[in-house]
């Protein structure tokens, strides 16, 4: 373009003709440009922090032995040893298990039951109770519940065991106290280093280590199952089961119906209630900034009667608008979107506890939208073509 | 004659002031469909939530330790205590009682069956137990009140699904098969722990809707006990896929315990926990006590259904209670943040036209003041003007929001929120509020404008 310098001659002119303006347009385009970046950062994590949250349901995969649907059709008293082999499983298939999915950790953890009996020491009251043996990263990871009369050290302890709180009320014990247990003949005990409150089955039973379940029920090496809390979307889900049942081809490995369906129902609700509101906002943002800065646009008619005055083609003009309106996009959008992934930073830690990650791919889609809004603004200027100049200086129209 | 201003002022450029309007009226829209989806929102997906299941559990206080492994309890019919079903419609008469969404007793008990009439006194020593789970489905239940009120498994625990076939009947005989178990005994035959014993002249097929259940009851053999018929087949993904699922009476009749159940569960809607919800209520002062008793809290309407239901202890299922509490109030954060977004973007773009429409006035603001207007004078007639503007543009903006508004509640969930004059209240005076701030700063600079230099051009 020969006339290129005073192209941009005549475009600083009209930026900064009028600071008053510039500031009100940037204002506008800055703030529109952060509400687009912060609330698009922010649902793309509430998304995937909403799953994260769910795992507050507690443990959603159960690895349990492949024949364990005749679990319930016999009564474990009447069960023979190899009946009760067949119910379990080997615990090296522990080591199989992937501690990690898509970049989050995965609690596994173990458990044996026995129906033994139980005493607190030093009564010989014996009454029938299920004894629990677990392994692995402890029951609150996977069933949130409230521990209360935690003690640490005890907790470490080779013959610690924690109590459910149906159970403790039953045996009047609490913390510190010692529980005898025993199961045809065999004897053990165990110091309660806490009493937890699921308001589950875990109320009325009793866990202790592997180990001690292990050799009260006879079936040193064996397990039960084996509860996993996995994070994840529920497709993820699902493909997570897939995976683990084709590495152990031995275990029947299921998610468990209720969570998985209230979650992928929640997921799919919240989500969409999130993306359809961002994209709202969005959408009127953008039609509010735009609205605003036509408003400011038509108030342009002078210099556009006087550029066609002195004979400027009005598609000179226009693509001198266009100009303006592109440097001021992305002015407003470069600074407004920065500002909105701070703010998204610290919303994410307002709302979930944990800082937003900032996502990039953010920053230029928003920056992108800005600039698209803000040459969508300056559409109203093609209008002015039909100005007649005279018209413009005589004050009418 | 300030009218008349104000009037001619608006008919004389109708496209500016459309534009101006058409600002508002977006900006406002926004606000009203976020503000009553917001308003609606908790309410809806707290119900939601009670697609996780029950969340209050019903025992009884004075009961042996049940044997429970994987939801089958493995105690004998005949240990610990029971409660009686009588007393469930007191449920509905509590303070939260609206609150209380669905309720289902259960019995639990075990028996031995067979799809065959093998004969009249088959030896079924050697038969598995077969768990029997007695439960309400669509249950007419009597309240003190003298009404009736609906209820059953199917509503607390709603991941129960009918695989074939539909739901029994009360009073028919009718039973329900988990899907495991119809699958596993579909053989005819005595149902042996591998089915060795079943009749080489029986033919395979599942059990389903249609088949007949012949149970036998007691430990020792020849007690026949009513024969069922299987109308469904349900999948639950839990233990009760190798159970059959009988009506609670007949339960009842099978363990030859009538009247009462074992277990409840209670689905209430319930407010999430917060700090104060976690304070204990032994050591509340009454005004506190109060406050805390009269809020939708969990442990609230626990307390209020052991006061009721006298001799049971009531439980929090703490992983649907806890992980419903996290999820919804990080969900209405987010919500009221995405509201406050809108509100901020909606002002935003309301103030900045608003501030355009003055600036692009000048002419007329010296016009008038060259005429003798004072700058009083000036400034209100501006603010009435851009006030009109407000409430017009603000009234539009709120019918397009509730219209917005209609439509999201009904992609989502499936229900409208309605109208609410609130919402109608907070969007007209936050117009005002705005398109006044929004040209306060312009309308004080015009004030003090000289009016020669402007009626020149300058």
């Amino acid at each position: 373009m020969s006339d290129s310098p005073m192209f941009w001659r005549i475009v600083r002119r009209l930026l900064t003709s009028n600071y008053s303006r510039l500031f009100v347009i940037l204002l506008a385009l800055g703030a529109g440009a952060a509400i687009t970046s912060a609330l698009l950062n922010l649902q793309i994590d509430a998304k995937r922090r909403l799953t994260t949250e769910f795992r507050s349901l507690g443990a959603n995969v159960i690895i349990a032995p492949r024949s364990a649907g005749n679990g319930g059709s016999s009564t474990s008293s009447s069960a023979d040893e190899t009946d009760a082999r067949q119910r379990t499983m080997d615990e090296a298939m522990l080591a199989q298990l992937p501690t990690e999915y898509e970049r989050k950790y995965v609690p596994a953890v173990a458990f044996l039951y026995v129906i033994g009996e139980v005493a607190k020491a030093g009564t010989l009251h014996y009454e029938p109770a299920v004894i629990a043996g677990t392994q692995g990263q402890g029951l609150t990871e996977i069933r949130p519940g409230k521990r209360t009369g935690y003690s640490a050290e005890l907790a470490s302890d080779p013959a610690a065991c924690e109590v459910g709180v149906k159970a403790a009320g039953q045996f009047k014990v609490a913390a510190g106290d010692e529980l005898l247990l025993r199961n045809q003949g065999r004897q053990a005990s165990c110091k309660i280093f806490a009493v937890i409150a699921t308001g589950g089955a875990e109320d009325t039973q009793i866990f202790a280590k592997l180990e001690t379940a292990q050799e009260l029920a006879e079936l040193p090496g064996r397990i039960s199952l084996v509860q996993m809390s996995v994070t994840g979307t529920p497709e993820a889900v699902k493909q997570f089961i897939a995976n683990v049942s084709e590495k152990i081809p031995g275990a029947d490995v299921h998610g468990i119906k209720q969570l998985a369906e209230a979650e992928g129902k929640l997921y799919h609700r919240i989500s969409g209630l999130l993306s359809a509101t961002v994209v709202l906002v969005l959408i009127l943002t953008s039609l509010c900034v735009m609205a605003g800065m036509s408003n400011v646009a038509i108030e342009r008619k002078n210099d556009v009667g006087l550029m066609k005055a002195i004979g400027g083609s009005i598609r000179r003009v226009v693509r001198l608008f266009l100009a303006e309106a592109i440097l001021m996009g992305i002015a407003g959008g470069l600074v407004g979107s920065a500002v909105g992934l701070v703010v998204s930073i610290w919303l994410g830690k307002a709302v979930f506890g944990v800082a937003a990650q900032p996502r990039w791919i953010v920053y230029p889609i928003s920056v992108i939208i800005t600039v698209i809004v803000s040459i969508a603004s300056a559409f109203p200027l093609r209008r002015l073509a039909s100005i007649s100049s005279a018209s413009v200086f005589r004050g009418e129209a | 004659m300030f009218l008349r201003l104000v009037a001619d002022s608006f008919t004389r450029r109708p496209k500016r002031k459309m534009l101006t309007m058409a600002a508002l009226a977006l900006g406002m829209a926004v606000a009203t469909a976020a503000l009553s989806v917001s308003l609606d929102v908790g309410d809806r997906l707290a119900q939601e939530f009670r697609s996780l299941g029950a969340n209050l559990l019903v025992t009884p206080e004075a009961d042996s330790l049940p044997l429970e492994i994987g939801g089958v309890d493995y105690r004998p019919a005949n240990a610990g205590a029971y409660l009686p079903v009588e007393d469930l419609g007191k449920l509905k008469t509590i303070f939260w009682r609206f609150n209380i969404m669905a309720f289902a007793p259960i019995l639990e008990t075990q028996v031995k069956a067979s799809p065959l009439a093998v004969d009249n006194v088959p030896d079924t020593r050697g038969w598995p137990e077969i768990p029997v789970i007695g439960t309400w489905v669509n249950h007419q239940v009597k309240i003190p009140d003298g009404t009736t009120y609906t209820t059953g498994i199917e509503k607390t625990n709603p991941w129960w699904q009918l695989k074939e076939g539909r739901w029994f009947e009360e009073g028919n005989n009718e039973c329900v098969v988990g899907k495991n178990f119809a699958e596993r005994h579909g053989l005819a035959g005595p149902m042996g722990p591998s089915g060795a014993s079943a009749p080489a002249s029986a033919q395979r097929s599942d059990l389903g809707p249609g088949s007949e259940l012949y149970t036998y009851t007691g430990n020792a053999n020849r007690a026949p006990g009513p024969a069922l018929h299987v109308v469904g087949v349900v999948d639950t993904g839990g233990p009760e896929d190798d159970a059959i699922i009988v009506p609670l009476d007949l339960a009842q009749k099978l363990a030859g315990k009538p009247g009462v159940y074992r277990r409840l569960y209670v689905s209430a809607l319930t407010k999430p926990e917060d700090a104060f919800a976690r304070k204990d209520p032994k050591t509340m002062t009454p005004a506190e006590f109060d406050t805390w008793y009269c809020t939708p809290y969990i442990s609230a309407i626990a307390l209020q259904i052991s006061q009721e239901l006298k001799g049971t202890d009531v439980r929090v299922i703490r992983r649907v209670a806890e992980g419903e509490g996290n999820v919804l109030t990080r969900v209405r954060t987010l919500l009221w943040l995405v509201t406050f977004a809108a509100l901020l973007a909606a002002a935003l773009a309301v103030g900045a036209s608003a501030a355009a429409s003055v600036i692009e006035r000048r002419t007329e603001i010296g016009l008038m003041k060259a005429l003798g207007a004072g700058s009083g004078l000036v400034a209100v007639l501006l603010a009435a003007e851009q006030l009109l503007l407000a409430f017009v543009g603000g009234g539009i903006g709120y019918c397009v929001g509730i219209v917005l508004a209609r439509l999201l509640g009904e992609r989502i969930f499936g229900f409208a929120p309605e109208p609410k004059m609130f919402v109608l209240f907070v969007i007209l005076s936050l117009a005002a509020l705005i398109t006044l701030l929004g040209s306060a700063f312009p309308l004080r600079r015009a004030s003090r404008y000289e009016p020669a230099p402007i009626l020149r051009g300058e």
